[in-house]
């Protein structure tokens, strides 16, 4: 099993969700979170005060799948993510060693 | 299988659902001749004196539910169980777990329980119901005496505490009976409260000195066994102690009772809102014993009252409730009353109202003057949440407006939203009205926002409407259905053409915003014109991002995170500044306007001068426009929602909107808003909306002609403005509250031609005059003004050239020390 761990623009988190849905994967956490890579922040102006935005909002999700299906989850992932300017967001995978269902003990794989 | 764990398998899933309250009390029963058996067996034959068993909290009143806890008191002489007993009592306790019951148990001498321990008000609380099994009736009768002189004394003490747990257990469960999921047990309108409402009663009894009460509570016993049998069927279903109703489970009894879940939902709406009143009433009462400083508040408050009501222990009677009959109107005067003062209604007021629904029903369908202006004052007082609260708890705000009755606890499941449509309604009035004093540091901007907003009252009537169409639609076509309904209402009741025309640009956008912040690239450039041309106006922008800011945290506790907050600010920010450049840079061309003349008018004005006026107006503003031929000016004043309004057309000249300000000011004038802008032809077009703050044009109406006259020579430059205002007295100092520090800035890049200046400065009288010569004096020139005040806080941007071109670094320099120095009085 592995775990996807991915950071994308706010606005294509429908996107994503839909793909996601479309391709039979339908169990994901999301966080709402704040930071930056490459794209640092900018300066917003509101009555000529000038503000530092420095952490972008970005959502994280992150979800659970069995070893067979990583390219293809990477691959949907990716173009339903992609607006292909920076700040698009970074996707991570690990490894899984276990999974349990806590409400029937059902392990492994089963247990996605 | 024994006697004690046959209850846990009904047969019947229904069979309990026809007498819950009788199933209970059969429960009760076998569980007691268990629990005195097994007493009798391992406890009596140790301890044939000094012990006694005592059933507590729901099982010491008969409402022992399947699977919930069976709570049992081992009341002792004194302290320290006696080494004999201990393994008895284990034995006993074992006997009762192998026969299936969940016990839980304490051990206690009549000292213990009758001392107030405010780590542990629970288990006074619980020995409220105490019922004696078996064993020691003279240890028993001991406690029963000591229970006396202790609730006789801390009786009221108790009272309080009890009070504020369910203060905190309220705002622990969702703070409203409107849930989509409730906790039947706990959420307001529970069994908790039902039981709280007896056990306020209990402690009242108890007390000597307790002021009598006439006790008129209602019948509460079908809501009550309505609920016993619901908390059955839940504990049941789950085989444990669970209570809460989620979808599945009202689905699955909707079904057992042939009905669709909405309509039995309503059913447990109606059930714990009569249980949620009773408790709210019986809280206050406590409340008003207990605070001898709300005495005395309620004693001044008492001032308030006026010919029509008067105030008595904070709630709001009718003086004379029978002038109702012929004057249905007194109505809404009372709900303006209750958002004016932010008090309750009595019971008795309640039941007038009740009582003369048929006037008020024939008096709201068929009015002899529209309804607009009696429902505009309860919109536009302060606590106008709470006097629509008051409007839909006493059934007059669905007789006023029969579209909202279709929405009265009206269940829309999704994933997101908590509670019904009226309540998220409702919740959403009250915390945009929370903005005025934010209790939450992170709403301070959005706050700022709202007090910059004019005519709140149209955003309320939004808010109102926004989602009234759910009882017609689903889904996204919910908006249109509820701008449908607004406008056959506000035709109703007789609102003006232009403030329809705000409400529905309101309920039409009201998604707008949230959709930008889930679904547009903010970084994109295409993002800051879209929501620009979504909104129209900065007007509509600023109502809109307040009215989003409530209506998504009214979803649930939890929807409007920090973050989210930031986004839906990133977007009023894209939206602000586009609106502000594309003031100055987004002309009006080609008009494709019919009528001779009307085009060459408006070539050259902002596009936002389209946006912002009605055909009506924009057509009045041509006609001035022609009438200006004549003399090279025209002035037009009226008064307009409680304020003045000024327009004025004539051939630019420079300092001309200096000349205007000033002769303005001499008039002693306030201005709180302002525009304008100058067409292709040279032609400027300004209008102010002004307060007279000395009542002058109001008590001697032919100031307002002299006013005219003056403008119209200052205008024309026969009258030097300077003179003007040497005859007038120095204003007052400022007082010492709301201090707005000035700030001037400027920026270059927002325009092709023209630098923004915008200034924030606390409010005066002739501050408009002072900062416009400023500008004249070095030169420069104004092409367009929006000036706009807000309690004390002037927010004035000005597009400005000097000699057809942006200001140079040296020359913003010199106009920002002007400008400061203008500023200050």
């Amino acid at each position: 099993m592995k775990k996807i761990e991915a950071i994308i623009q706010p606005f294509k988190f429908d996107d994503v969700k839909e793909a996601m849905k479309a391709i039979g994967i339908d169990g994901m956490t999301v966080t709402e979170v704040r930071g930056h890579g490459r794209q640092k922040g900018h300066k917003e102006v509101y009555r000529g005060q000038e503000y530092e935005v420095d952490l972008l909002p970005k959502v994280k999700l992150e979800m659970v799948i069995p070893d067979a299906r990583l390219d293809e989850v990477i691959g949907t992932l990716t173009r339903s993510a992609r607006t292909g300017k920076i700040g698009d967001g970074k996707l991570f995978v690990y490894e899984v060693a276990e999974a349990v269902r806590i409400r029937n003990d059902d392990r492994g794989e089963s247990a996605l | 299988m024994t006697a004690a764990n046959q209850p846990y398998s009904e047969p019947d899933p229904r069979g309990f659902w026809d007498d819950p309250a009788g199933a209970l009390v059969r429960r009760t029963v076998t569980v007691d001749r268990t629990v005195s058996e097994s007493f009798a067996k391992h406890l009596e034959p140790v301890a044939p004196a000094g012990l006694a068993l005592l059933a507590v909290g729901g099982y010491g009143r008969r409402e022992l539910f399947p699977f919930s806890d069976v709570d049992l008191l081992l009341l002792i002489e004194k302290q320290g169980v006696p080494e004999r007993m201990r393994g008895a009592i284990s034995a006993f306790l074992q006997s009762l777990w192998d026969a299936g019951l969940r016990v839980s148990h304490s051990v206690r001498t009549p000292v213990d329980c009758s001392a107030l321990d405010e780590q542990n008000i629970e288990l006074s609380i619980s020995l409220l119901d105490q019922r004696f099994l078996a064993g020691d009736r003279g240890l028993h009768a001991k406690l029963d005496l000591a229970m006396a002189r202790y609730l006789d004394r801390q009786g009221s003490a108790l009272a309080g505490h009890l009070c504020r747990m369910v203060r905190d257990r309220h705002a622990k469960h969702g703070g409203s009976i409107y849930q989509l999921e409730p906790n039947i047990k706990e959420a307001p309108g529970g069994l908790r409260d039902y039981q709280l409402i007896a056990w306020l009663k209990k402690l009242r009894d108890a007390r000597h000195n307790a002021p009598a009460r006439e006790d008129d509570t209602p019948d509460l016993i079908p809501a009550r066994d309505f609920l016993f049998g619901l908390r059955t069927y839940l504990h049941q279903r789950a085989r444990r102690d669970s209570n809460t109703l989620t979808f599945e489970l009202q689905d699955e009894i909707a079904e057992l009772f042939a009905t669709s879940p909405a309509v039995w939902m309503r059913r447990y709406y109606s059930s714990a809102r009569g249980i949620a009143r009773e408790a709210l009433r019986a809280i206050e009462t406590v409340d008003e014993q207990s605070s001898s400083l709300l005495v005395q508040f309620r004693d001044w408050r008492s001032r308030v009252s006026n010919t029509e009501f008067h105030v008595s222990r904070e709630r709001v009677y009718f003086r004379a409730p029978q002038r109702l009959e012929h004057d249905p109107g007194m109505a809404l005067r009372l709900f303006e009353f209750v958002g004016r003062h932010g008090m309750h209604l009595a019971l008795e007021t309640v039941r007038r109202l009740d009582q003369h629904s048929a006037a008020l029903s024939h008096y709201f369908a068929s009015p002899p003057a529209p309804l607009w202006p009696g429902f505009k004052a309860i919109l536009a007082t302060p606590h106008c949440a709470l006097a629509l609260n008051a409007m839909h708890e006493t059934g007059a705000l669905a007789a006023l407006l029969p579209e909202w009755g279709p929405v009265e606890c009206l269940v829309i499941r999704d994933f997101y939203h908590r509670y019904t449509v009226d309540e998220h309604t409702l919740r959403a009035i009250r915390i945009l009205e929370d903005l005025r004093t934010p209790k939450d540091p992170g709403w301070k901007r959005v706050a700022g926002l709202y007090s910059e907003i004019d005519r709140l009252d149209l955003v309320m009537f939004a808010l109102l409407f926004h989602d009234l169409g759910k009882s017609l639609k689903e889904g996204l076509a919910h908006v249109g259905a509820s701008a449908e309904l607004a406008a056959s209402a506000m035709e109703r009741l007789g609102m003006p053409e232009e403030d329809r025309r705000v409400v529905i640009a309101l309920i039409e956008h009201h998604l707008a915003l949230s959709s930008v912040m889930n679904s547009r690239d903010l970084e994109d450039p295409s993002t800051a014109p879209f929501i620009a041309a979504k909104v129209g106006t900065l007007e509509i922008l600023k109502q809109l991002t307040v009215l989003t800011f409530a209506d998504i945290s009214a979803v649930n506790p939890s929807a409007m995170s920090p973050w989210r907050l930031e986004q839906l600010w990133r977007v009023y920010l894209l939206g602000y500044n586009e609106l502000t450049r594309e003031l100055e840079s987004d002309r009006i061309h080609e008009g494709g306007v019919e009528k001779a003349g009307m085009e060459e008018f408006l070539e050259g004005f902002p596009v936002r001068y389209l946006r912002k006026h009605s055909a009506a107006e924009i057509e009045a503003h041509f006609q001035l426009e022609q009438r200006s031929r004549e003399r090279g000016v025209a002035v037009d004043i009226h008064r307009e929602n409680g304020f003045y309004a000024l327009t004025l057309v004539a051939r630019d000249r420079p300092a001309l909107l200096s000349a205007i300000a000033g002769a303005m000011a001499g008039f002693g004038m306030n201005i709180l808003r302002a525009e304008g802008f100058a067409n292709r032809g040279g032609i400027i077009l300004d209008t102010f909306v002004f307060e007279d703050p000395h009542h002058t044009l109001e008590l001697n109406p032919t100031e307002v002609d002299r006013l005219r006259l003056t403008l119209e020579r200052v205008t024309l430059g026969r009258l030097d403005v300077k003179e003007l205002l040497r005859s007038r007295p120095a204003p007052a100092p400022p007082t010492k509250k709301a201090r707005v520090a000035p700030a001037v800035s400027f920026d270059s890049r927002v325009s092709e031609v023209a630098t923004l200046i915008e200034v924030v400065a606390e409010d005066r009288p002739g501050l408009l005059y002072a900062l416009t010569s400023a500008i004249a004096s070095t030169g420069a020139n104004i092409d367009v003004v929006l000036i706009d005040t807000r309690a004390h806080k002037a927010i004035d941007v000005f597009y400005v050239t000097a000699d057809g071109k942006k200001l140079s670094a040296a020359q913003q320099a010199e106009m920002k020390e002007k400008l400061l120095k203008a500023c200050a009085p």
